[in-house]
């Protein structure tokens, strides 16, 4: 066999079993969600949400830079602002506090969003009525007993009018998502109350956040209060034994001892070397004097 | 200082004039160092999301040239020093290209590394905050201790070279290229003092680069084996690494004295004997390297441990014809080719040698990549493309970039020092005299 047909043979099997990425054009045009929700904080800042993704072999796909605008009211609406969407498809508008909005009357604001579409993907909209709430929470302590009263209303023409048979989730923020410690349903008062657990440890001083909220209510969309109390049994994490303290600031003896030795011998080495040539160079310059 | 008549003749035409063929070679290298430079600068533009890297897959093809290349230096090394202490008769003609293969290697890859780091711009906090106790900071050590040895160590080699060239009057180069060796050549006149202590410094630098190409590959294999990650968590992962570097750059040698054989008309100084020498030794490694392989592969297949079989499966499904490649054609094949007398002519040999370089740089791309893509937690809802790694195009050019660049600095220095050091067969003459 002659030498090049071995190297394309061998070319050959090396490529086969590599595999790269073969970027096609998919003419398809997307058809994409939209998800518009309704939050309001616990400083009552109220704020709009749209997530805008598509959906690929069954995974959810964000659609990042997309311009979403937002509007207010059902006939005549009013542009409230334009936001693009982040790399997880998200635009978020802030309400401003002094925001009026005009309301139906059955009391709902009503909100539109919308994304206008592009050459490559489709425009959407979506639509959502929220009326608003007044949620309180009063932590109480009697007794070494631990209750929270929820009260909740919704403004109407006469005065608030309480809002009964909804649940108000009761949350304890944690290292990586909400604990769920409670659920207080609310009687014809607007109001409700539970036990808070005795045994959630806190911060070094037992402080504890604690969170009622409506989440993803279909009329009052996610609306939270939180507090802060002393609830909790305050953490102690001593520093765990560090058996192999590789982590720590200074490095072990050993360490340091090894590769000291390593260096110096190398780099000594390598003067040795270096003053060699120094030699050298002097003495061609002495046989030149001579 | 004087040097046979016959071996300046056959060996200084390269360094006089230049041919057409050569111009066009470095011309098409130089379009893969572009391409590679434009790859490089749409990177830093976008980012390492026009790579093939994602969450998991962490290391690609960059990591996999970065041991691979640096397994090129650390085997020139071995293989030069090794030759020039037990002063192998036959290394003369060879060995100035595994000092090269060493020094080379070494500037290039390093550079993979700073392809792979998101936030380049932090880099130097490696330097001004390090802990000795990273495995990445003794790489950093090391690394830059043994590329100042190499370049010492080459520099040795070439002195004696660089005053037979400053006092070769018939010598037909440019008056820079004059300056550059009586610059370089310090003065050396080959008068006993100077010999001796060039002699003495060559041999101290020749043990310390073998001691510390070990140490350094074995750190570098180390990054990998002190992880607990499945098929990397191994305590043979030093002498593993080592000896397959080897493998590669004897490999690579082999190659290389092909190349520079035909095209610069060495048939008389690199002939047959040398090719069956090289190939002996790349078959004694291959040897050395298979039992390793299979050592490291059968311990964890044994022991059964669920992220290690979950590995091992997927080498045999996923990756088989890589794995097969690697571990199976690239050994047994150069073995086979170099073993049997009626198959060992130099196209043969040159033959098994590709082979082993291209397995052992597939072996590495087996053992970065499918670790990563075996993580401990289950990925979920994760889009497929970032869970199993594909290399882009932008990875594929730096990749050819790099190549490109170790046979373009090759070319350069062969166009300013023979390929074969004159000083060092003229040696040879002189021991043949004494005989």
């Amino acid at each position: 066999m002659k030498t090049g047909t071995y190297i394309i043979i061998t070319g050959l099997i090396f490529l086969s079993g590599i595999t790269y990425p073969v970027f096609s054009q998919e003419e398809t045009i997307i058809s994409p969600y939209i998800q518009l929700q309704y939050f309001k904080d616990s400083d009552d800042l109220r704020s709009l949400k749209t997530t805008l993704t598509y959906s690929h072999d069954r995974i959810e796909i964000p659609l990042a830079g997309m311009s979403i605008s937002f509007y207010s009211g059902d006939t005549g609406r009013e542009l409230l602002g334009t936001v693009s969407t982040d790399e997880k498809g998200v635009a978020r508008f802030e309400l401003p506090q002094d925001q009026d909005l005009p309301v139906k009357n059955d009391g709902l604001w009503i909100f539109r969003t919308e994304f206008s579409g592009n050459d490559t993907i489709e425009a959407v909209v979506s639509d959502l009525s929220i009326k608003d709430v007044k949620l309180d929470m009063v932590l109480s302590e009697a007794d070494s007993v631990k209750t929270i009263t929820i009260t909740a209303f919704t403004p109407g023409n006469d005065g608030d009018i309480p809002v009964s048979e909804e649940v108000v989730m009761i949350y304890v923020p944690r290292m990586f998502s909400l604990l769920p410690v409670g659920e207080a349903w609310l009687n014809e008062k607007g109001s409700a109350s539970l036990e808070f657990p005795t045994d959630l440890p806190g911060d070094p001083e037992g402080n504890l956040t604690i969170i009622a909220k409506f989440e993803e209510h279909e009329t009052f969309g996610n609306v939270e209060r939180a507090s802060q109390q002393k609830w909790g049994i305050p953490s102690v994490n001593p520093a765990p034994v560090a058996h192999r303290a590789l982590w720590t600031k200074t490095p072990p003896m050993w360490m340091i001892i090894t590769l000291s030795i390593l260096l110096t011998g190398v780099w000594g080495h390598y003067l040795f070397a270096i003053i060699s040539l120094i030699i050298i160079k002097r003495e061609s310059k002495k046989q030149k004097k001579l | 200082m004087q040097a046979d008549r016959k071996l300046l003749k056959d060996l200084t035409p390269e360094l006089e004039k230049t041919s057409t063929g050569w111009y066009i070679t470095f011309a098409v290298f130089m379009v893969f160092f572009i391409v590679g430079v434009y790859s490089l600068i749409l990177q830093i533009d976008k980012g390492h999301i026009v790579t093939g890297m994602r969450d998991n897959v962490v290391w690609g093809f960059y990591i996999v040239n970065f041991i691979f290349f640096m397994g090129l230096s650390y085997s020139g090394a071995l293989i030069s020093g090794v030759l020039h202490l037990f002063n192998t008769g036959w290394r003369k003609p060879v060995i100035r290209m595994a000092e090269l293969i060493t020094v080379i290697s070494l500037v290039i890859g390093p550079f993979f590394i700073f392809f792979c780091i998101g936030r380049l711009d932090r880099l130097y906090y490696l330097f001004v905050y390090p802990r000795i106790q990273s495995p990445i900071t003794w790489d950093v050590i090391a690394i830059s201790t043994d590329l100042i040895g190499c370049f010492i160590y080459l520099y040795l080699s070439f002195v004696e070279d660089f005053a037979i060239l400053r006092d070769y009057t018939d010598l037909n180069v440019p008056p820079w290229k004059k300056k550059f060796y009586k610059i370089l050549s310090l003065g050396y006149d080959g008068s006993p003092v100077q010999k001796k202590l060039l002699s003495r410094a060559r041999t101290v630098m020749a043990s310390m680069i073998i001691a510390i190409a070990i140490i350094v590959y074995s750190v570098l294999a180390w990054i990998f084996g002190v992880t607990l990650q499945p098929g990397w968590h191994s305590t043979i992962f030093g002498p593993y690494f080592v000896i397959a570097a080897v493998f590669s750059g004897t490999g690579l040698l082999i190659i290389l004295m092909w190349i520079f054989r035909k095209v610069y008309h060495l048939e008389e100084y690199i002939t047959k004997r040398h090719f069956v020498n090289v190939g002996v030794l790349l078959t004694v490694i291959a040897a050395f390297y298979g039992y390793f392989t299979f050592s490291d592969y059968l311990t964890k297949w044994y022991g059964s441990i669920k992220m290690d079989s979950i590995l091992i499966d997927k080498l045999f499904t996923e990756y088989y014809t890589l794995f097969i490649f690697a571990n199976y054609i690239g050994i047994l094949l150069p073995g086979i080719i170099i073993a049997l007398p009626r198959f060992r002519t130099i196209p043969n040999i040159t033959v098994a040698a590709v082979i082993a370089v291209l397995a052992l740089w597939v072996n590495r791309y087996i053992i970065v990549i499918p670790t990563l893509e075996t993580p401990f937690l289950p990925i979920q809802d994760v889009r497929t493309e970032w869970i199993k790694y594909s290399p882009t195009w932008i990875e594929w050019s730096l990749t050819f970039a790099g190549v490109s660049v170790f046979a373009m600095l090759f070319m350069l220095i062969s166009k300013i020092a023979p390929i074969i050091s004159i000083s060092e067969m003229q040696e040879k003459d002189e021991a043949e005299v004494l005989k």
